[in-house]
């Protein structure tokens, strides 16, 4: 078992009263106060806009994790789609039929965070066919 | 007008070596370095259903638009957990205390963002869930 922490910082002067949200939680195991033990940290480099698996159910042996993406381009033009379910290729993409679903897209220097259930693959499309970084780490 | 969200990730001990990782965006408009500047501020609800309710509602016209969602489960229960959806596909279980930050794209109107007390019984008692959503889409404010 390991310890491991997640803090988020939100800070935001967008309403008159400014916002400031500040949370802590440990990476536990499913419904449990065990802590998380396997970490994956991955740095990739996409050269086409395909829609590709970025993180495969296959490369993780439990049914809950957390997982952080990131983009850490500084060129607002590249950014990534975000989707659950299976990856289209160069393939029609998104038209509504597909078994996949968009959560959002990355924009340049951003980050996300979320539990996620292991069931369908985490894929993404980058926005050019440029060089473009991508990070991840999941703790499981 | 600026919101930034920073997130750290610590462990002295998941690895041979410790991780420490912190990492700060500003948000921004789409594809640009203009702050958003639209948000619904920090809500609370009470969830007391196992059933998916609707946290925030799409609207295909946030489609190509930046917006950034903020859901934490605030139960101080690890064992109570929140499934979150986005068009019924299950994104994952929010445990007592997680949270979770992400961009949200609405591909389309069935694009909402759902929620469900999975593990909630009469006996659990509600679980408290706050989220925020930080946005450019003006047609967002009668859909949150």
């Amino acid at each position: 078992m390991a310890t491991t922490n997640a803090t988020i910082d939100l800070a935001s002067d967008i309403t008159d009263s400014s916002l400031a949200v500040s949370n802590t939680t440990q990476l536990n195991t499913a419904g449990t106060t065990t802590g998380v033990n396997t970490l994956t940290s991955v740095t990739k480099v996409l050269s086409s806009t395909d829609h590709v698996d970025l993180i495969t159910t296959g490369s993780v042996s439990t049914t809950h994790a957390y997982v952080y993406i990131n983009n850490p381009s500084t060129d607002e033009s590249q950014y990534f789609h975000v989707h659950i379910g299976n990856a289209v290729g160069s393939g029609t993409y998104d038209d509504g039929t597909l078994p996949t679903e968009e959560i959002g897209t990355l924009y340049a220097g951003d980050w996300m965070w979320f539990p996620w259930d292991v069931d369908d693959d985490i894929t993404i499309k980058p926005s050019t066919s440029d060089d473009m970084t991508v990070e991840y780490m999941v703790f499981s | 007008m600026a919101t930034t969200a920073t997130l750290t990730l610590a462990s002295s001990d998941i690895a041979g070596d410790p991780v420490s990782v912190t990492k700060t965006a500003t948000l921004t408009k789409a594809g640009s370095l203009i702050d958003l500047d639209q948000s619904t501020g920090l809500s609370r609800v009470h969830l007391r259903s196992a059933t998916n309710k609707v946290l925030l509602a799409a609207n295909a016209e946030g489609n190509n638009l930046a917006a950034k969602v903020y859901i934490i489960n605030k139960s101080t229960d690890a064992s109570l957990y929140v499934t979150v959806t986005i068009n019924a596909q299950t994104i994952g279980k929010l445990y007592g205390g997680d949270f979770m930050f992400i961009p949200w794209s609405q591909t389309d109107t069935a694009a909402s963002i759902e929620v469900a007390a999975t593990s909630w019984t009469a006996s659990t008692g509600d679980i408290p869930v706050e989220y925020a959503l930080f946005h450019e889409d003006t047609d967002f404010l009668t859909n949150a």
